[in-house]
């Protein structure tokens, strides 16, 4: 009996763990994605992290460059800035400036992380899959770790919600407030599920005082 | 005959004006500056006025404004309030920091957060006319026909990985601050601009409440 109920424990655990592994697969349709697409070109978010505790505050700028590229900075309220990022137009990522206290390996990977997927990057279709659940079609596009997936209503209406996921189960969760199809949304909260207490809040400045 | 009117044109500009601050001059003698603005500060009590602030991003080419309301009581009380393009408001009582952004209320304390403090203490320093006597900086002053400048450059490390300098514009009138600039390693800078200055009128205990 008591190796019986080990046994059921540990089933069910793999299954709870493994979010994804018993969704339906279905044939990916890459149009469906490419038409919701968000279009960051020139946008700024005020914005709120708070993790472990700690709360800051800011503006996020984020801002389509003539070569292509795309930047992401973050200053608070008074000017100081927290951080530079730049992507490239294809792939990569660069560091252009970050305050000391940010500059920690695990944060910039992470939102690197988060930023990718906001934007829609690292999308390889030829190894790209879909998956069906609830009701949902999960849009999964494999990364070097884990996969990103965009998750849709089943006519491709509406992009309920995007979450970055290792192996077995989400990491990190998106979710856009109001229409994404190219234009900027209006706003995004973010949850990470495996740091505690680590979310992001952005709400556009819609003012002609931000330019 | 030209030749020489123009060296000696040449010769005039040299020495009276400095190439990163044009109009400006280096004070020969800034022990006279010093007691004049001890004085004048002694006597100013606190201060309201508008401010606006422009954040520019130098590689992006971008420009945040905002704009809003402050007021200072001697010693270490300070209100700013954001307006406009969001609702920010900042509180340093003593030690203590009040923040509310929006409708989130988060208080912090200064003792608690070294980089909050140091950079509270530059605008304390800056408005209440102790920047002189800040150790994290080393300072020279210049003046034009109605204006000192007050450059501050960072000696700690905290700072110096943070600012490339610090410039406060003092108005020669009355020994304020007009504005504030700051300037970052990466070429960002933000300036602050006060206008319509109140000097000495009561300012009531609950501006500066944490609550």
């Amino acid at each position: 009996m008591t190796r019986f109920l080990i046994f059921h424990s540990l089933f069910c655990l793999s299954i709870s763990c493994n979010q994804y592994r018993y969704m339906q697969k279905i044939p990916s349709d890459e149009s469906c994605i490419e038409k919701l697409k968000p279009d960051f070109h020139h946008v700024v978010y005020k914005t709120s992290v708070d993790v472990i505790g700690k709360h800051i505050s800011g503006l996020l700028v984020v801002k389509h460059m003539p070569d292509n590229s795309t930047r992401v900075v973050f200053t608070n309220e008074m000017g100081l800035s927290y951080f530079d990022f730049g992507f490239p137009p294809d792939s990569g990522f660069k560091v252009y400036s970050i305050i000391p206290q940010m500059n920690k390996e695990g944060l910039v990977r992470t939102l690197r992380k988060d930023f990718e997927l906001l934007q829609f990057r690292n999308m390889d279709n030829s190894k790209s899959y879909a998956l069906k659940a609830s009701g949902l079609i999960y849009h999964a596009y494999p990364q070097a770790e884990g996969a990103n997936y965009y998750i849709t209503d089943s006519n491709c209406r509406q992009l309920v919600k995007m979450q970055r996921a290792s192996a077995k189960k989400p990491v990190m969760e998106a979710v856009i407030f109001g229409d994404s199809r190219n234009i900027s949304p209006d706003s995004i909260s973010i949850r990470h599920f495996n740091i505690s207490h680590f979310s992001i809040t952005l709400k556009q400045i819609t003012s002609p005082a931000a330019q | 005959m030209i030749k020489t009117v123009s060296l000696v044109c040449f010769i005039l500009c040299f020495i009276n004006s400095n190439g990163q601050y044009p109009g400006f001059t280096l004070l020969n003698n800034p022990e006279t500056f010093k007691k004049s603005f001890a004085l004048a500060t002694a006597t100013t009590e606190s201060i309201q006025s508008d401010f606006k602030q422009e954040k520019s991003l130098s590689m992006l080419s971008e420009n945040i404004n905002s704009s809003g309301k402050f007021w200072y009581r001697k010693k270490d009380k300070i209100r700013m309030e954001y307006i406009q393009p969001y609702s920010y408001i900042m509180i340093l009582n003593g030690g203590k920091i009040f923040i509310k952004e929006g409708q989130k209320e988060n208080k912090i304390s200064a003792n608690s957060n070294k980089i909050f403090r140091q950079v509270n203490r530059i605008l304390i320093d800056c408005i209440g006319g102790s920047m002189l006597e800040n150790p994290d900086f080393q300072s020279r002053i210049l003046e034009s026909s109605g204006t000192f400048l007050v450059e501050l450059t960072p000696v700690t490390k905290n700072l110096k990985d943070l600012y490339k300098n610090i410039n406060i514009l003092i108005d020669k009138k009355d020994y304020t601050a007009t504005s504030i600039e700051m300037f970052e390693l990466s070429g960002d800078k933000t300036i602050i601009r006060f206008q319509n200055k109140i000097l000495n009128e009561p300012i009531n205990d609950p501006v500066f409440n944490i609550p």
